[in-house]
């Protein structure tokens, strides 16, 4: 039987070497997320901060597209809480007619995960924070 | 007249969903193309377009996940959803502790059945999607028998909203117009300088005016009245846009005199439609 390829993608290599409690920190988080993306209708997920950005999607072809989505979101979302004082931006939920893209802020990472539209987010949301 | 009908009956539901949700500290509604339709008396129309920019990038870049249906915002201080109904997008914003079903009651029963009723009423209004079909759009004017006919649906939101449009409803059924409904397009600010700047005549759009003009049958559109979101209106004389960097982007040059009578700035949106003498 041949072993599916995993398809996580490096986007940006660490370019300085990072304090060991972040490392272990984004560690844990990519650890959780592995675990989120076995949750059922969860198609993958997007991690990103200053230094590094790891994708890990079921379809590797929506990469550039699902980025762009999840960097639009965060910007309207900081211009949102800008505009109607809102404070510090939790999270946001963006719904398309077929998919689900949750976006939240985990330390000093940006996280996006993409789901089905009857997926349920609250637990991936629970599970993260 | 139909745009005016139309965005005032949806800014006074929006008003009243604030009078009767308190939670709800902010409210209004763009369609997808970025034309802002109407807002509540609390959200400045700066802070509208602003949005509605912000959100651009989103709406465009959506298609792979099917366009957006419905965006929620969580914050430390506040809330905020935008949801699409019937191709408008509705963006509600709520105070932290707001009881999110009961708002979501109301944002879900009040604003489909306002639009619903007004799309009986003036059906061109929420179809229109771009300036050039707004210009091309001939007001439908309801008959007697289907103003008769929607009185008794009209009659809950009546309370809310619906007075005033009544009235120039029924204004409107009595002459046939000759001419066609001057259409009203909704543009972007721009500064007008210059030593030899006429103050009393604006800039608009080459193209803007030949569809007014064609709209017409090649009457020469020479004055044309602006309208704020606040009310205030102007006339001015119109010519085209000199300046190639404003063409084609939905700008309206106004002179400083201008904008100071109006109360506007560069970047904030009004409506311009032409005089026909």
């Amino acid at each position: 039987m041949v072993k599916k390829k995993r398809d996580v993608q490096e986007v940006a290599a660490v370019a300085e070497p990072l304090a060991t409690e972040e490392v272990t920190s984004v560690d844990n988080l990519r650890a959780t997320l592995e675990e989120v993306k076995t949750y059922d209708g969860v198609i993958g997920y997007i991690l990103r901060n200053s230094t590094s950005a790891a994708i890990d999607l079921k379809d590797p072809m929506k990469i550039i597209d699902y980025a762009i989505i999840s960097s639009s979101a965060l910007d309207a979302g900081e211009e949102l809480s800008r505009f109607f004082d809102l404070g510090e931006v939790k999270d946001i939920v963006v719904e398309g007619k077929n998919v689900k893209v949750l976006l939240l802020t985990v330390g000093e990472n940006k996280v996006s995960v993409f789901m089905e539209k009857d997926a349920d987010y609250e637990k991936i949301l629970r599970k993260l924070r | 007249m139909d745009d005016e009908v139309y965005s005032f009956a949806l800014k006074n539901a929006l008003n009243e969903i604030r009078n009767v949700c308190p939670d709800i500290t902010n409210a209004f509604m763009f369609r997808e193309d970025g034309e802002i339709i109407a807002g509540d008396e609390n959200t400045p129309e700066k802070t509208m377009v602003h949005i509605v920019d912000a959100f651009d990038g989103l709406l465009e870049k959506a298609d792979s996940i099917g366009g957006v249906e419905c965006v929620t915002l969580e914050g430390t201080n506040g809330r905020v959803n935008v949801s699409c109904m019937r191709d408008v997008y509705l963006v509600t914003v709520t105070s932290r502790k707001a009881d999110m079903n009961y708002v979501n009651t109301i944002i879900r029963v009040l604003i489909p059945t306002v639009l619903r009723l007004l799309e009986k009423i003036c059906p061109t209004s929420l179809k229109s999607n771009s300036p050039s079909t707004e210009t091309e759009a001939t007001p439908r004017i309801p008959t007697p028998k289907e103003l008769e006919k929607l009185e008794p649906m009209m009659e809950p939101a009546e309370e809310i909203t619906m007075e005033e449009p009544k009235k120039t409803l029924e204004a409107e059924t009595k002459p046939e117009p000759s001419l066609p409904e001057p259409p009203v397009n909704q543009l972007i600010v721009e500064n007008l300088g210059g030593l030899l700047v006429p103050s009393d005549t604006v800039r608009i759009d080459s193209e803007i005016l030949s569809q007014w003009e064609k709209l017409y049958e090649g009457n020469k559109i020479e004055q044309v009245e602006i309208g704020t979101f606040d009310g205030k209106k102007m006339q001015c004389k119109v010519k085209t846009i000199k300046d190639s960097k404003y063409e084609g982007k939905g700008v309206i040059q106004l002179p400083e005199k201008v904008q100071l009578a109006l109360e506007i700035r560069k970047g904030e949106l009004v409506r311009a439609k032409p005089i026909i003498e």
